[in-house]
């Protein structure tokens, strides 16, 4: 369990407004915060990091505490163990791979675990690279890689994907899903996309002024569940096509491809690559084995 | 998307299936949702909600005599027909309401539907889904 308790005030753009926030994580979730910019997203991460000293609160995790106003402990940044992937990849440019990810190693004996992580993210080959030499996706899954080597007690990932395109996105979605899954680090994830959000957190905190304003599943949270319909998925607008009186649009959902049928009126404010919410109710799909 | 706000009329559950009755401006409507007994219970009687159902799964009928198993049916005036090659949009009043349907245009000649005329429009339970308005 990570208890972040804090306040601090802040000048924004639109004048000064103080973060007071009370958040628990429980277990090794992976937990989502969501909020417009400048609503303190990046700030909460710099304190829970180290990098910011609140100016008052508590945060512990599982039975150390991190920081406590009252008791005057702030430990360094170095002490809390904590793993931080940004947008940016920040890969040593003249070591291969390996030699990054060897350098991330805080216990030698864990050097095997290097291949396994190579596996899970699809860069066997790639091993002996430099990071100039790959693409933009294949550095970001060497930086996610090498954050989960350091065994962090907590993994902090700031929009890292949100410089990808959209099929490279689903597949590092799919590789972070597979690597807390695999190590159940807990982690805070910073993100404006609602499929991230659905397809990886466990919880979502909405952030508005440097406020929680909101808190629960992702599907609770963003009103999906006021839905009755019982087969729901969220996806993204590949095409949408024109016929007699109504649109056909196909959507991607996960590694599938669907078509739904609209109507003009509907389908009018949509554009490709809009993120939709596809429902049906449990009585219509025909379920076969194959 | 044809949607009409209503109130909870009645709730008829099973372990896992409800049968909900839904009260608009005096007409029963019903939809059935996979919730039952064994779940929370989502829909009390009075709670607004918001019917939804499509377009293309609402069916129209004239003179229409017998027995028929379809609980939601209910009269409209034919406002508009717009018809295509294949599909043909009508669109009706119902009690202040618009409804619209989309059927084969083969079915709109065969029925011969003109503008101002009354209808029956049906829609099976299980194609109306319910959607809760915020309190």
């Amino acid at each position: 369990m990570i208890k972040i308790k804090v306040k601090k005030a802040l000048v924004s753009s639109r004048g000064p407004f103080q973060i007071n926030i009370d958040m628990n994580i429980p277990g090794k979730d992976l937990v989502t915060l969501f909020g417009p910019s400048g609503s303190g997203k990046t700030t909460i991460l710099r304190m829970i990091a180290g990098l910011t000293v609140p100016d008052e609160g508590l945060i512990t995790v599982d039975d150390e505490v991190w920081f406590d106003s009252d008791k005057k402990i702030n430990r360094s940044v170095q002490e809390r163990q904590i793993s931080v992937v940004f947008q940016d990849y920040n890969l040593f440019p003249n070591m291969t791979v390996r030699e990054n990810l060897r350098y991330a190693l805080q216990d030698k004996k864990d050097e095997g675990l290097i291949n396994e992580f190579l596996e899970i993210v699809h860069l066997s080959g790639l091993a002996d690279r430099l990071p100039a030499t790959l693409s933009g996706g294949q550095q970001q899954r060497v930086a996610l890689i090498r954050a989960f080597l350091r065994r962090p007690k907590l993994f902090l990932l700031d929009e890292p994907l949100s410089a990808l395109d959209f099929e490279m996105r689903l597949k590092l979605q799919d590789e972070i899903q597979a690597l807390h899954e695999r190590f159940m680090i807990p982690t805070v994830f910073v993100t404006h996309d609602l499929g991230e959000i659905f397809k990886l957190s466990q919880r979502i905190f909405v952030l508005e002024e440097g406020k929680i304003s909101r808190s629960g599943k992702p599907g609770e949270v963003f009103g999906e569940d006021m839905l009755s319909g019982k087969f729901k998925f969220v996806g993204n607008i590949l095409t949408l096509e024109k016929e007699d009186f109504i649109y056909i649009v196909t959507v991607q959902i996960g590694n599938n491809i669907t078509k739904v049928v609209a109507t003009e009126d509907e389908a009018r404010d949509w554009r490709v690559g809009d993120r939709v919410l596809v429902s049906a109710k449990a009585f219509n799909p025909i379920i076969m084995k194959v | 998307m044809n949607k009409l706000k209503g109130n909870i009329s009645g709730v008829q559950s099973s372990d896992n299936i409800s049968i909900i009755n839904v009260d608009v401006n005096g007409d029963e409507f019903s939809s059935i949702v996979l919730e039952g007994k064994k779940g929370p219970s989502n829909y009390k009687i009075d709670d607004n909600v918001t019917i939804l159902f499509k377009e293309t799964e609402v069916g129209l009928a004239k003179e229409l005599t017998g027995l028929i198993s379809l609980r939601n049916r209910f009269k409209g005036v034919i406002k508009r027909i717009d018809k295509g090659p294949i599909l043909a949009r009508v669109i009706m009043t119902y009690r202040g309401n618009t409804i619209e349907s989309i059927i084969s245009s083969r079915s709109v000649t065969h029925m011969k539907l003109k503008e101002k005329e009354e209808v029956e429009w049906l829609v099976k339970t299980n194609e109306v889904t319910l959607m809760k308005n915020p309190a």
